[in-house]
């Protein structure tokens, strides 16, 4: 395998966690390509190794064997800085607890990365305002966090998530803490924005709404890949 | 990105306010105590030194070299007229006073005292030494003076005698060695709290000492004098006193004529040094304390700050600009309570009146002194030892893994 096979390309990646200095393998072995512009999700029962997995795809965790490569560069050849640089650069997540920064704004939380970014006021306020009206949360800028229920947190979340325009969303059971009907709307809100920018995203889910709407459903069981299987209407293989 | 970094480290101070509050209280209360401490120490070490400089020492002292180390009364300050004149046009002198001093004793029916004799000049003395001041008894001496003896109060208890009582004085005169004697009426007694003075101390006219010593009529043995700035006497290297110190004399600030009050203060320097230690470190591992309990409280906060991007080194920067907001708070704080309280304690005084120290006695209550420096300086170490103590949390919370910090999510 090599980089250029697709956005995010996992070779032969496996983690083991140490658990009471019991080795705890909780990636065995995934080979994976994810291409620009999908729309995937990473299912499995709990402790199949989906969060790990987007993990070590994220850069977030190192790899204990494999490689990973993101837009074409090798994850593990990375400084600690390069890596964070890349990241905010490149990936945006949404959590499953929102995680927005509490005492910030609905606003500050959107253009936090474009501020660390160093883009200008200007640019930043208008990307912000462009992205709330996207999420549907226009006129909600200066709401704090607990001021918003938790589906306007998750759209804020998403929000913030898109903002800097990277070339990938990772969300890790971004439905988990939301009721069916808003959940249902924040994913036809992601694959819009899917469809309309040809960003890529790729969740860890064990939601149905979820995996209804998503164009490639990779199933996960014991660290492995067990079906990996795409709906029609995808991006050209 | 500064800005935002500082609202955002405010912010997060002010998030959860009653911890805030009691860290900035335990906080603030270490530097009060720090300025109210270092106002009585500075209060204390006042007192004493006018207590010494007022009473009796003067701020300076001129004597003939080595008068010091043998008090021998033939050593007579060198010039002594054009010294006097020149201290009077000397715009750092405020007054100053010659003195004869000789080793004598003072006996009555009852007993008998070895003294210290001492002649000087009344108009002149009562504008540097509070001798006048204290009288207890009878009158202090007169300009053309020379009949009466004022004896220190201890003296003249010794002596069991009381005004108008006559003493007889004996003196060896300096030239010849012979041995004058003179009966002298006893004109005041003298009561300045001061042991060295009280009990050892009789004061007659400069005549009459000078007469008593075979001594001329500019022969003194010491100058005593009082600065318009009394910390030029602290400044020994000072080219003030190399102008005093010529033809054989020997110009000196007090904390060379009283070095065991001096090493004394010094010493209370040193205590509030270790107590400043001992509070700012108190304070520091409050400050640590406080910030790690907010670290810990935001552990998550920090995964995601990190997974989305935030460098290590901004990671840092927040917790400390934290540790500072902290500081700042405590600081404000801090210097009210601090000034309040010893501004209120300057009010009444702390007695110690009468208490001895190294040859020292508080003469007045001991007042607080405030000074801009205690709310410059303890309040710059709080804030750098803050940001200091704050650093060690800060690298902690860089360093935190996002996966690990996040496992419940990504």
């Amino acid at each position: 395998m090599t980089g250029s096979e697709g956005l995010i390309v996992a070779e032969n990646v496996r983690k083991t966690y140490s658990d009471d200095g019991v080795p705890v393998e909780a990636v065995r072995g995934i080979d994976m390509v994810i291409r620009e512009g999908e729309f995937t999700a990473i299912v499995g029962p709990s402790g199949s190794g989906k969060t790990t997995f987007l993990n070590l795809i994220a850069g977030l965790d190192s790899l204990t064997q494999g490689r990973v490569w993101l837009a074409g560069r090798a994850l593990g050849e990375m400084s600690g800085r390069e890596l964070s640089d890349f990241r905010r650069d490149n990936i945006g997540f949404v959590f499953q607890a929102y995680n927005l920064i509490p005492v910030l704004t609905a606003e500050e939380n959107i253009e936090y990365i474009m501020l660390l970014q160093g883009r200008p006021r200007e640019e930043r306020h208008a990307r912000v305002l462009e992205i709330l009206e996207m999420v549907g949360m226009k006129g909600m800028e200066n709401r704090l966090p607990g001021k918003l229920s938790g589906g306007q947190q998750q759209r804020v979340a998403v929000a913030r998530a898109m903002a800097a325009k990277p070339a990938i969303v990772l969300a890790d059971e971004p439905t988990a803490n939301l009721d069916s009907t808003t959940s249902g709307e924040l994913l036809d809100m992601m694959r819009d924005l899917n469809r309309t920018t040809g960003m890529t995203f790729v969740f860890s889910t064990h939601d149905r709404i979820v995996m209804e709407r998503a164009r490639r459903i990779v199933v996960m069981r014991d660290g492995m890949i067990a079906e990996d299987s795409r709906q029609p209407g995808g991006p050209p293989q | 990105m500064t800005g935002k970094l500082l609202s955002l480290a405010l912010r997060n101070v002010l998030r959860n306010r009653r911890r805030t509050i009691i860290a900035a209280t335990a906080i603030g209360i270490g530097l009060a105590a720090m300025v109210f401490t270092d106002g009585l120490m500075i209060g204390m070490s006042d007192n004493l030194i006018d207590s010494v400089t007022d009473t009796w020492l003067g701020d300076a002292q001129i004597h003939r070299e080595g008068f010091l180390t043998t008090y021998s009364p033939e050593l007579l300050v060198d010039s002594a007229a054009e010294v006097l004149d020149r201290l009077d046009r000397d715009p750092r002198v405020v007054a100053s006073a010659p003195r004869v001093l000789a080793q004598g004793t003072v006996s009555s029916a009852a007993d008998l005292r070895s003294v210290i004799l001492v002649g000087i000049d009344p108009e002149r003395e009562s504008r540097v030494s509070r001798i006048d001041d204290s009288i207890v008894g009878g009158e202090f001496l007169r300009e053309e003076g020379g009949e009466g003896i004022l004896l220190g109060s201890k003296v003249a208890a010794d002596l069991e005698v009381g005004l108008g009582d006559r003493v007889v004085v004996t003196i060896s005169q300096v030239e010849s060695g012979i041995i004058y004697q003179d009966m002298i009426r006893v004109s005041g007694i003298v009561e300045t709290g001061t042991a060295a003075v009280d009990e050892s101390m009789s004061f007659v006219s400069a005549g009459k000492a000078q007469e008593m010593l075979g001594l001329p009529e500019d022969g003194f043995q010491e100058i005593a004098f009082t600065l318009s700035d009394r910390r030029l006497a602290e400044q020994a290297d000072s080219n003030f006193w190399a102008g005093y110190s010529r033809g054989g004399n020997t110009a000196l600030g007090w904390p060379d004529l009283m070095a065991q009050l001096d090493a004394v203060l010094a010493m209370s320097d040193f205590s509030t040094l270790i107590m400043a230690v001992i509070l700012f470190g108190l304070v520091a591992f409050g400050i640590m304390n406080a910030i790690f309990m907010s670290i810990y409280e935001r552990i998550f906060e920090f995964g995601v700050m990190k997974a989305i991007g935030t460098r290590a080194g901004r990671i840092v920067s927040l917790v400390v600009l934290e540790a500072a907001w902290l500081a700042i708070i405590s600081i404000a704080l801090g210097s009210l309570v601090g000034l309040a309280a010893t501004w209120l304690v300057a009010q009444q005084g702390i007695d110690y009146t009468g208490i001895e120290l190294s040859g020292a006695t508080f003469r007045e209550p001991v007042r607080p002194v405030l000074t801009l420096q205690q709310f410059i300086f303890y309040p710059l170490w709080v804030l750098l030892l803050t940001a200091l103590v704050g650093l060690y949390p800060a690298v902690h919370a860089a360093r935190i893994r996002p996966a690990l910090a996040m496992r419940r999510s990504l």
